[in-house]
Order: C-alpha cells, then structure tokens, then sequence
C-alpha cells in the first residue's frame, strides 16, 4: 500500500481548492454560518447565578438616558402603584435591557433571564434594513443611526428575538435596542454598564471566543447542571455574540427555538444570485425586451392601414 | 348584448377602442360618497404625518407591520398588477386582442399603486430620512425592503405614469386648438420610439418587487406559519399578482361595464378568463408541489385553523381555475364575473394571510386595526375608486365600439370643433 498522494485524492485537493478560491473571491455577504471576527465582542449570562437583583437594568437606563417605565408592568388590579417604580414587564421603548422572573408552573423551582440585543453574528435585522441604519459596526456591535432610519420597522418583523422597539408615542421615533453601550462605554475601552454593575459576575464581558471557551468549561465541570449541557447563542440563527447558560429550558425563559442557518441567508440565498449585478433583470429585459420589439414592430407596421381603416389614430 | 352587425361575422368585436363615458354627469352622488371616504382618510393621513403613530392604528412592537403596510401595499398591488399581466400577455405573448383592455388596467393598477404608496408614506415613522435613497453607498442591496422602496415609486411614477400618458395626451388633442394639436403631433413619434423600451421596463420592475413583496416575509422565520413560510414566496406572490392582476381587470371590465351600459365584448373575456384560468392552475401547481416538497401537505389537511385557512384560499383559486376551463362558463357575464371574484379573493387571502393571520410572532401578541387606522385604508381606496370613476369620464379607458367614439364628439360642442378641424367625424363604421 503506497501511502502517497493517489490521482483521486489529488483531483479532489485541486477541485477543492479551486472551489474555495471561488467561494472566497465571491465573498457571500449572507453565509449559512457566520464566524464571529476575532475581536468580537460578547457578553455571557449564566441564570444560575443571577440573583434577580436587577442592578443591570438600572444602569442600563442610567447609562442611556432612558426615562423609567413606570407603567407597562404593573398589574391591572394594582394601578395605584402605576407612576411610581420603574417596573417594565418586558423590553419596550424605554428599557434596553431587563431581568424576568421564570416559575416553574406547580413547583417552587424558579430561574431568572436576562433579554437584550442579542448582537446576531449575522443579524436579521441588518439584512433586512433598507438604507443601512442598522449596522454590524466595529467588535461585532449592532447599532442604530437615526439619520439612515426612515421607521419601516422591517427590523422589528424581521428579529426572531423581538428585540428592537419602535417608539410608537412620539413624533420623530426612534429604534430602540441594546447597542452593547457602544458610544457610552465600549469607545472609552470600558466594558458595558451591566456587566460592569452585576454584583454575582452573572453577566460577563469579554471576547467572543474566550467567553465560549469559560462557557463550556462550566458545561464540563458541572456535566448536567445546564440545560442540554450547550450554550445557546453558539448556533441559535447563524450564532450571537450574547451568550446563555441555563439551568432550565431555553423555551421556557423566552429564547426562542432556532435552526443554525442565519435567517440573512435564507432570506437572500437565491436572490443575492438573481440580482448579482443586476444580472437577473437585465437579462429579463433583453429577453422581453426582444420580443416586445418584435411585436411592437409588427403592430407599427399594421398601424397606417388600422387608422386608415377606422379613420382614427392608433390608441397606446 | 347588441345583436353580431350585418357583415354577419360571429367574431364581432365590440370593444375597438377605449371610449370616455360620455353620457354621464361627472358629479354623481356616488362620487361623492367615495371622494367624502377620501377626505376623511386623507385628513386624518395629513393629522398623522404631523402626531406619533401609536393613537392611530392598532399596531405595536410584535406586529409592527398593520393593514396599511399588509393590506393597502402588499395585498392590494395584486389587484393593480394588471398592466403587468395583461401587458407581457398582450405585448410579449402577441396577445392583440388585449391591447383594448389595456388602458383599463393601466388606469387601475397606476391608482392601487400611487394610493398605496400614499399609504407607505404615511406609515413610516421617519418619511423624511427618504433622502438616503439618494446616497447609492448607503443602499443595502440585499434587503427586499430596498428592492422595495426603490423600485415600486420608480416604477409608478415613471412607467406606469409614462403608459397612462397617452391617453392625457389623446384627451388634449381632442380638446384643444390647432397649435396644440400640431405640437401633439411632432412629439407623437418621439413618444412612440421610446415606448416599447418603456413597456419592457414596466414589465421588468413589477416582476422585482412584486416577488420582493414575498421575499419581505422570508426574513420573518419561524414567526410564519410553515404552511406559508417557503424559500418560494417570492414566486407565490409573483404569480398571485399576475392571478389577482388578470382577475381584478375582468372583474373591473364587467362592472364598469355593466355601471354604465356599455355592451361586451365576449371574445375579450373569453380571452381573459382563459388566460386567468391556466394562471390559476400554475399558481396552485407551484403551491402545491412547494408544500410537498417541505412535507407540509399533512398540516394543509389537518382541518385545524390554518389548514381551513388554507384551504379556503386553495379553493377559491381551484373553483375558478376549473370552472372557467369551460368556454360557457367564461362567456356567460355573470358566471366569468362570480369566478373571477372568487379568484382575485382566493390571491387577495393568500398575499394577506402570512403577514397578518398566520404571522405569530410572540403568543400573547395581538393586533386588530384601530379605527382611525381602518378609515384612513379605506380612504386610500375611496380615493382610486373616485379617480378612477373622474379618469373613466376623463379619458378613453373603458373599452367601446367606433360608432360610441364618434356619436361622442356630435353630444359636446367644444369637442365636435377640435374633431371637425381634423375632419374625423366622417368616418363612420357603418352598422
């Protein structure tokens, strides 16, 4: 047995790396599956050691100037108590980030989530907005620039975390998420507030692949302290930069079940080939445009007879 | 129905050309009602523009999108996709005896277009950030909802505005002094060299984005339900607007029609029932092997509330794709009328359903139009049903008989001079 390189094997190593020459020179914009930049920035949330204190949400709002949402959380049959505490019931206009509380129905058993942007390696909402206000910006953030937002909410349809919030009582709205405090903190090398603030290091700061690599290794040396011993946001919708360790269900706390195929991908992956510059319509052009020039033709050259015939003009 | 004239053809063709409808007042009560629908949309869409969008429609963060994004855009420019349809039947597929509807169609799809883009202008919450469109480095390419907002203003407002110029332009020659009419003459050529590559551009454009109104929803997900969601809804909804397209300019030709006595043309709608039928059956084919091919066929059986809902939708394109396959049926005015309803509200369910009824993007979240937000939609179609009942009077849309074209200039005084000064009144097509 020769332990070289056979002809098959070499006819595939060359097909092969043609095949990625091709693949990287066509550099696709929307990839099945996205791989986080090195520098990606990243956040990871472990509920078996968030205390529910909710410090984070303080400084979120603290730090982006947010109002307190006195009103939307508080139960019908206590009113009174409207107008007083800032107790959102979920993320909405004026809370970028927010601390729930999940029972288990008939048992003590309890867990808490932490919900904001989820900071998708490919993000839905950024495939799908039209004039770019929404963007993958420096470390992997997404971010919001009014300038380039004309309100179509595409992002809000779009986002299988239902994340951003559209200011739905004021004149000039705006788009409303977690942009990981970009302009805030991440700029002046300061980590987001409420990783800064969480007294239990239930939420940390960090790159993407050293949280990854801490994540599993609390997966390891607990094997079934968290649910399905995986980390939710390595695959979820092409992989986020937000990561989850829970010690109950996903579902359950309200992170939605997703394939691993970004949904920018699945959105534009027979598109991004029609529209190729533009080649799909122009060559739709030049086909129709034949034909109709052929019959067009034909229809001039019967027209002097027809008006003749009627004794009006030709109508188009 | 006239009796076929004496050169005892049975291919009479009653519709030779478009004819205004003359023998009406302009003013009717009916007109009013729906140009007073109108005002009290429009008022409300100009109170909008200057108030937070919260107070007037039912819409909130999980169903971002209301009725008049999902009904007024996405659902009712099926109906305007006529000049689509019947244009690439007429022009490309050489279908002549079309060409005399096409001014109908052109009529109605230009006004469900231009009030729907009314209704888009007045549902963003930033409008004036519009003028990005004008930096090609900020356009995001890949996004439907550019492809969108691009391509439908461009198309209403330059080819579908450009084919319904003739018939203004007609409408002046006949109103107007010598000077004019002889300027109208010199541009004439000018006009008619540039027309076929317009008709190919308005051919092009709809096709993008009326199945990027589909590919909108693809980003949706899981939020849609899987008996709509598919990688083919770009497709789907392609072929519901040419379905709706076909079907709404029959239904349009026999009301108007009917509205004001004019006679029909059943070889004509022969035509467009035949060409609404095979449609019909492509569009379900499509459908049907999609929903084979994701193994979704036992869902669509399941008789649960989305299969009904499915259900009804396949069914009101099935009746008429095979009722209408029979020549008596497609000839008789009322039975083509009943199936072409029937199909233009079987595409009309499928392109509203899964941004509304079957788009579920969180289990608690609702959302039913408010009041204000149903009146100003109404308004919006009040608006194109009054401008098309003006236009009809206007210009020479509806499709009529030469004897109809020329007893029409013997009724108006000022029409009759600028028709003598051409000497066009001579020519009767004797009955």
């Amino acid at each position: 047995m020769s332990t070289g390189i056979n002809r098959r094997q070499l006819l595939l190593g060359i097909v092969g790396a043609g095949g990625a020459l091709v693949s990287s020179a066509a550099a696709e914009e929307h990839p099945a599956n996205p791989v986080a930049p090195p520098d990606a920035v990243s956040m990871l949330y472990d509920n078996t050691l968030c205390t529910g204190c909710r410090a984070c949400m303080t400084a979120c709002s603290e730090t982006n100037g947010l109002p307190p949402d006195t009103v939307s959380g508080v139960p019908f049959e206590s009113t009174l108590a409207a107008g007083v505490w800032d107790v959102p019931a979920d993320l909405n206009a004026e809370t970028k980030n927010i601390i729930k509380l999940y029972r288990e129905p008939n048992s003590s058993a309890f867990a808490f989530v932490k919900r904001q942007c989820m900071h998708c390696l490919d993000p839905a909402c950024v495939a799908g907005c039209p004039f770019g206000a929404l963007k993958k910006n420096d470390w992997g953030v997404v971010t919001w620039n009014s300038s380039q937002c004309i309100g179509c909410r595409y992002c809000e349809v779009a986002c299988p975390f239902d994340v951003p919030k559209f200011q739905w009582d004021k004149w000039n709205p705006k788009i409303v998420k977690c942009e990981f405090c970009f302009d805030q903190r991440l700029k002046q090398s300061k980590e987001p507030a409420c990783t800064a603030v969480c007294p239990t290091g239930a939420v940390i700061f960090g790159k993407r692949a050293d949280l990854m690599a801490k994540a599993k290794g609390r997966i390891a040396a607990v094997p079934g302290k968290y649910f399905e011993d995986r980390v939710y946001g390595e695959h979820e919708a092409g992989g986020t930069q937000v990561l989850y360790l829970s010690s109950v269900a996903f579902e359950k706390i309200g992170l939605p079940k997703l394939g691993s195929t970004s949904l920018g991908h699945y959105a534009t992956k027979v598109t991004s080939v029609l529209y190729k510059w533009l080649s799909g319509p122009i060559l739709l052009a030049a086909v129709l445009g034949a034909l109709i020039k052929r019959n067009w033709n034909h229809h001039e050259a019967e027209r002097p007879e027809r008006e003749e015939h009627t004794g009006l003009r030709d109508q188009l | 129905m006239k009796a076929p004239n004496s050169t005892g053809s049975t291919l009479v063709n009653y519709w030779q050309r478009g004819v205004p409808i003359y023998r009406e007042p302009l003013i009717t009560p009916t007109l009013i009602f729906f140009l007073a629908l109108a005002a009290i949309g429009l008022s409300l869409a100009l109170v909008r523009f200057f108030s937070p969008l919260g107070p007037f429609s039912g819409m909130n963060d999980a169903y971002a999108w209301g009725i008049w994004k999902t009904f007024n855009v996405m659902t009712l420019t099926a109906l305007g996709s006529g000049p689509l349809a019947i244009g690439i039947a007429a022009w490309v597929f050489n279908r002549t005896k079309l060409h005399v509807v096409m001014r109908t169609a052109l009529l109605s799809g230009f006004l469900f277009y231009a009030t729907g883009l009314v209704a888009l202008g007045f549902d963003v919450g930033r409008p004036w950030n519009f003028w990005n469109i004008l930096l090609p480095w900020r356009w995001n390419v890949e996004s439907a909802m550019f492809e969108i907002s691009i391509c439908m203003p461009v198309y209403c407002a330059l080819f579908l505005a450009f084919e319904n110029v003739p018939m203004v332009l007609e409408r002046i020659y006949y109103s107007s002094g010598d000077s004019i009419q002889a300027d109208l003459l010199r541009w004439a050529p000018g006009l008619r060299r540039i027309y076929p590559f317009m008709i190919t551009g308005a051919y092009v454009l709809p096709i993008m984005h009326q199945s990027s109104l589909g590919g909108l929803l693809l980003l949706a997900g899981d939020k849609i339900n899987p008996l709509w969601q598919t990688p083919c809804l770009p497709l789907l909804y392609l072929l519901a607007a040419g379905l709706c397209g076909l079907g709404f300019v029959t239904f349009l030709l026999l009301i108007a029609c009917l509205r004001y006595s004019r006679p029909l043309d059943l070889g004509v709608l022969d035509e467009l029932g035949n060409l609404l039928s095979w449609m019909c059956f492509v569009f379900l084919a499509v459908r049907f092997a999609d929903l084979t091919w994701r193994g979704q066929l036992g869902s669509a059986f399941a008789f649960d509330k989305m299969s009904v809902i499915f259900l009804a939708e396949a069914a009101l394109i099935l009746i008429p794709a095979i009722a209408l396959r029979n020549r008596s049926v497609r000839e008789t005015p009322r039975r083509l009328l009943n199936m072409a309803t029937m199909a233009c509200a079987g595409g009309l369910w499928f392109r509203f359903v899964p941004t509304t009824i079957a788009f579920m993007p969180a289990p608690l979240a609702r959302y039913f139009p408010a009041f204000p937000e149903v009146l100003m939609t109404l308004g919006y179609i009040a608006l194109g049903i009054a401008a098309f009942g003006v236009g009809v009077k206007y210009f020479a849309v509806l499709p009529g008989e030469i004897n109809d074209w020329n007893r029409m200039f013997t009724l108006t005084r000022q029409r009759r001079q600028a028709v003598q000064s051409k000497g066009e009144t001579s020519w009767h097509v004797s009955p």
